[in-house]
């Protein structure tokens, strides 16, 4: 008798188990499917390689989501004859990092809608409007949330070019050296001390300056050999190395070049890299 | 049209009065002490309407009066007056531009006068214009007499050329009938003497042939030659007949204008009625053949013009018939458009009507003689009121005319019951209790006991009320002023049913009490939508404080020398008058402050409260500005304008600085409209915006809004003045706050982030401009 309980017992585990089995792998799905429409609300949203491709013949966007949603993102911004790119960079990765995304980017449009401000003023004011959303006004409880940002506007009208970064750099190769602006040591968001406002680095730019600016997903990914992090002074050298070769085969590259390097480690983080030359 | 603005040359103690605007609320006051020149100033405008000079208005350098008044007009309306024909398009263009009309006039030697039109683009426009047909005439003049002279000496050449051909021709007839006697004579004896004869008279025969030859070659010339210049002096003869009969009709013209003035002269010296009924049948006899001759005189000019043009194309060969067709069809393009005289003539039918009032003529008197009314003796007392009441009852001088004395008298006094005045229809104020009253009149005549004058009629005023029945003087002398300007008013709507009026007073103030003098402005007020008020006084009762705008100063160029010229200072620059001129205003408001060393005399920046000062004061000092500046707080934005008012009284300078919100622009355009006559270019330089500020607040960038003034970690998307109305901040505590944050932190103008440095930047610049 007991054996056959034992038995029954047994059965009706099995029963329970597939169920509940059944059950997270419907969740799982319905999870990927809604993942999955996030995913494609947030490439609706991203300017389209190819739209930026028509104000910058000479450009790329490597943009590589760890998850299906992604907490990097871009934004390409035309008026007349500036035009403003946006690399960023927000706090955390999938959903987290793409609801901060949103927010980024519909911020950003309503920050230039009237005219475009000076780079450190979109930042100033982007700050305030995330501080804002995110009720931030440096209590200890409060969410640190923000992002970094790489962002430079591109005045055509008279060869200039105004960078602002909160943390993250820009880089620009003109006669085979690289030059790297840095940002600020201050995020889009609240920050230990008080707001001060951002930096406006403004220079000249000429024909053939390539300018590169990025997220940190492609320095920080661990891999290689010792499986350590690739750092900032080989991702130079590379861009260094590859910034004379047609700009399509410097994106494959560079995923190549990821990929190679990661060899089977996770990917850390998102990857997110534009390129464009001066025309 | 509006009346808008004017200019006066030469008129009395006036050189150049340049352009004066005048208040944009239809009320402006002309302020100075006597002898200023204020009255010329409304005569010379009178004169402008009427046309008439006196001998008293010129000035010792004999220079002439010439007087511009500009009117307000679109391009809409000025087509719809002027319908007739067509438009030079410089002047539409100028319409278009400014808005108004400029209409000149000046009087000659003659005290005659002419009418100009435009300002200096559309007068110099019409002067070309004019200068290209006057050097064509003169040009073609010239040429008709030489044509004349030259055909005269043509003709004497040919006739000359004739004598000598026809002379030669005789001589060699002669010679050619000796030859054959001497030939026979020879033949007969071939002596030597009859040989030498033979050769002789061969030779000259030859040498007479030639000669004639000669002769005849030049008379075929000379003859071509003046038959050529006949048909050209034709032609310029044809048009020196124009000319001549021009130069006729002018002297007939001039002498016809000369009769008509003695016989002028002559009437106006006659003193008794039925000799000058006698003379005035001789002038309009004479005035008939003056116009005549003045329309002859038109005739003949454009006869001459016609003639010349034609005559000019033939002489350069063009065929008669198609010179003529041509010139016509010119002559008829010309006449298609307006001439510059045309334009102000007509333009001028449609100006407002100019009303003249001042005591002596326009107070009602206690009587008046018949014959000076209907005589139209301007210089008697009382006889614009006289005429004005005669208008408002409806009579004429057929009224008058009725011969039973009886019938006349209850005539009157039925009309008496009827003329009933209502101040309350022009006016809304109860002056005193007189709103209703009655005029009464009489028709008395003069007895023995004035002998001069004896059975001469004259009317006899009485003012009439509830209470009593009294003559005009008897009167206070409100009440006789104000039923006097009445009947102006009343007189001058019946006769200008259909214009728009400006009123010239002159002195509305003088005989009246404080109080009543008060009243006037509120009756100006009432009126100013139907009539342009322009009232000259010496009176602070008569200036309204919070209107100084409406003000222009008059006084003489050099302080108390009556000799030097008069010169005028409108409302913004009223502080370079002098004090004396200034006076009213000063008794008016008490002291004269810029004396007592609280305000500055100049670089006064007037801002709209005292959160703003204390911003600006601190900010000021924080930079180096070289100017010296002297912020005013006002207690609110709307009474800006009041404070404003306060320092031109005060003969001080100012600058206003608004913020770019509602408040801030009304109150930037009212003072616009009022004080620099809506001109944006003046008020520039008086006033200055916040731009895109909606208060002093904005000025700081967000984050230095938020470490300097509001100290607190926040995200702020709005503006500054936003968060604050938003959040019901207090804005003089965020004021403080900031105060003593720059106190106690010594912060420095670096310490401001690049935002804000480059808004105060700007600030400093817009203030640096205007600044003295």
């Amino acid at each position: 008798m007991d054996y056959y309980k034992e038995i029954i017992y047994e059965q009706d585990l099995i029963a329970k188990i597939s169920e509940q089995k059944d059950e997270i792998e419907r969740q799982q799905k319905e999870l990927e499917e809604s993942l999955r429409y996030a995913g494609s609300i947030q490439s609706a949203l991203l300017s389209e390689e190819r739209t930026f491709r028509k104000i910058f013949p000479d450009s790329f966007i490597l943009f590589m989501p760890r998850d299906i949603v992604s907490g990097d993102f871009y934004w390409i911004y035309r008026k007349k004859q500036m035009v403003v790119v946006v690399a960023a960079d927000c706090t955390g990765h999938g959903v987290p990092g793409a609801f901060m995304s949103i927010l980024g980017i519909s911020f950003l449009n309503e920050i230039v809608s009237r005219e475009i401000p000076k780079a450190n003023i979109i930042l100033n004011r982007l700050r305030e409007n995330v501080m804002k959303a995110l009720h931030q006004t440096g209590e200890i409880s409060e969410h640190k949330d923000g992002m970094d940002i790489a962002l430079c506007i591109c005045d055509f009208e008279n060869m200039e070019l105004q960078f602002s970064g909160a943390f993250n750099p820009l880089y620009l190769i003109r006669n085979g050296t690289l030059i790297e602006i840095r940002g600020d040591k201050m995020p889009i968001g609240i920050a230990p001390t008080e707001e001060k406002s951002f930096t406006n680095h403004i220079f000249n730019i000429r024909k053939n300056d390539i300018i590169y600016i990025f997220s940190d997903g492609f320095a920080d990914q661990f891999g290689g050999p010792d499986e350590r992090k690739f750092r900032y002074r080989p991702f130079k050298e590379l861009l260094v190395n590859i910034h004379k070769q047609n700009i399509a085969k410097q994106k494959s590259f560079l995923v190549q070049k990821f990929h190679r390097w990661k060899g089977d480690l996770e990917q850390v983080d998102d990857v997110l890299i534009i390129g464009f030359k001066i025309y | 049209m509006r009346f808008s603005r004017f200019r006066i040359r030469n008129f009395r103690s006036i050189v150049d009065t340049g352009w004066n605007n005048l208040a944009s609320d239809n009320i402006t006051g002309i302020i100075g002490q006597n002898e200023s020149g204020k009255t010329s100033i409304l005569e010379a405008l009178y004169s402008f309407y009427t046309g008439i000079i006196s001998d008293d208005i010129l000035r010792s350098d004999l220079s002439l009066p010439i007087i511009y008044c500009a009117f307000e007009t679109n391009v809409k309306q000025f087509n719809k007056i002027l319908g007739q024909k067509k438009i030079p398009d410089i002047i539409t263009k100028s319409i278009e531009e400014n808005g108004m009309i400029t209409i000149i006039r000046r009087w000659n030697n003659d005290k005659s006068q002419s009418f100009g039109f435009g300002d200096d683009k559309i007068i110099s426009y019409f002067k070309n214009q004019l200068n290209e047909i006057k050097n064509f005439e003169a040009r073609t003049g010239k040429e008709i007499l030489n044509i004349l002279e030259e055909s005269k000496k043509a003709t004497e050449e040919f006739s000359q050329a004739m004598q000598e051909k026809t002379e030669e021709q005789k001589l060699l007839s002669h010679l050619e009938s000796r030859l054959p006697k001497v030939q026979r004579a020879f033949d007969r004896s071939p002596g030597k003497e009859n040989s030498n004869r033979l050769e002789k008279i061969t030779l000259e025969l030859e040498r007479s042939k030639k000669r004639f030859e000669k002769k005849s070659k030049a008379f075929d010339l000379k003859s071509a030659r003046a038959t050529e210049l006949a048909e050209k002096a034709r032609w310029a003869q044809w048009c020196m007949d124009a000319i001549n009969g021009y130069e006729k009709i002018i002297e007939e013209s001039e002498s016809s204008l000369r009769e008509l003035a003695t016989l002028q002269k002559q009437y106006d010296s006659l003193i008794i009625q039925r000799e000058k009924k006698r003379l005035q049948n001789k002038i309009d006899f004479a005035y008939n053949r003056y116009i005549e001759n003045q329309t002859a005189l038109e005739k003949a000019g454009k006869l001459v013009s016609t003639r010349k043009a034609v005559t000019a194309k033939i002489l350069r060969g063009m065929d008669p018939e198609e010179a003529e067709t041509l010139v016509d069809k010119e002559m008829e393009r010309r006449a298609e458009y307006y001439t510059e005289r045309e334009l102000a003539e007509e333009s001028f039918k449609h100006i407002p009507v100019f009303e003249m009032f001042e005591d002596f003529s326009s107070l009602l008197p206690n009587r008046i003689d018949l014959d000076d009314i209907f005589a139209d003796n301007s210089h008697v007392e009382g006889y614009k009121a006289a005429r004005n009441f005669l208008i408002v009852a409806g009579l004429d001088e057929k009224f008058f005319d009725v011969q039973d004395n009886r019938i006349l008298k209850q005539k009157i006094e039925k009309l008496n019951n009827e003329v009933a005045l209502n101040f309350q229809e022009y006016w809304r104020q109860n002056l005193g209790k007189e709103n209703k009253i009655q005029i009464n009149f009489e028709l008395e005549h003069y007895d023995f006991r004035h002998p001069e004058k004896m059975g001469r009629p004259y009317l006899e005023f009485w003012i009439k009320d509830a209470q009593e029945r009294l003559y005009p003087k008897q009167r206070s002398r409100g009440v006789r002023w104000f039923l006097s300007f009445y009947l102006e008013l009343k007189a001058s709507a019946i006769n200008n049913k259909y214009r728009s009026r400006v009123f010239l007073i002159d002195e509305p103030g003088l005989s009246l009490h404080a109080r009543a003098q008060e009243d006037v402005l509120k009756v100006f007020e009432d009126i100013k939508e139907d009539i342009q008020i322009i009232y000259t006084t010496h009176s602070p009762h008569l200036i309204n404080m919070s209107k100084l705008y409406r003000l222009l100063a008059v006084q003489r160029a050099v302080e108390n020398d009556m000799k030097s010229e008069t010169v005028l200072f409108d409302a913004k620059s009223l502080n370079e008058a002098s004090t004396d001129t200034l006076s009213p205003i000063y008794t008016l408001m008490g002291t004269k402050l810029s004396d007592h060393q609280l305000i500055k005399k100049k670089n006064n920046v007037i801002v709209e409260d005292t959160t703003t000062y204390h911003y600006l004061k601190t900010l000021f000092s924080l930079i180096d500005f070289s100017k010296e500046i002297f912020f005013l707080p006002a207690t609110d934005v709307l009474n800006v304008p009041t404070l404003v008012n306060l320092l031109i009284g005060w003969k001080l300078d100012f600058i206003v600085m608004l913020d770019d919100d509602k408040d801030g622009n009304l109150v930037y355009n009212d003072l616009k409209i009022n004080l620099f006559h809506n001109n944006e270019k003046m008020a520039a330089r008086k006033m200055i915006r916040l731009d895109d500020m909606n208060s002093i607040e904005d000025i700081f960038s967000t984050i230095d809004f938020k470490n300097f003034i509001l100290h607190q970690r926040v995200g702020i998307t709005e503006s500054n003045s936003d968060y604050i109305e938003n959040n019901n901040l207090s804005r003089t505590h965020l004021m403080s706050n900031f105060v003593l944050h720059v106190q106690n932190n010594n912060i420095r103008f670096e310490d401001f982030d690049e935002e804000t440095q480059e808004n105060i930047a700007m600030l400093v610049q817009k203030l640096d401009r205007v600044l003295d």
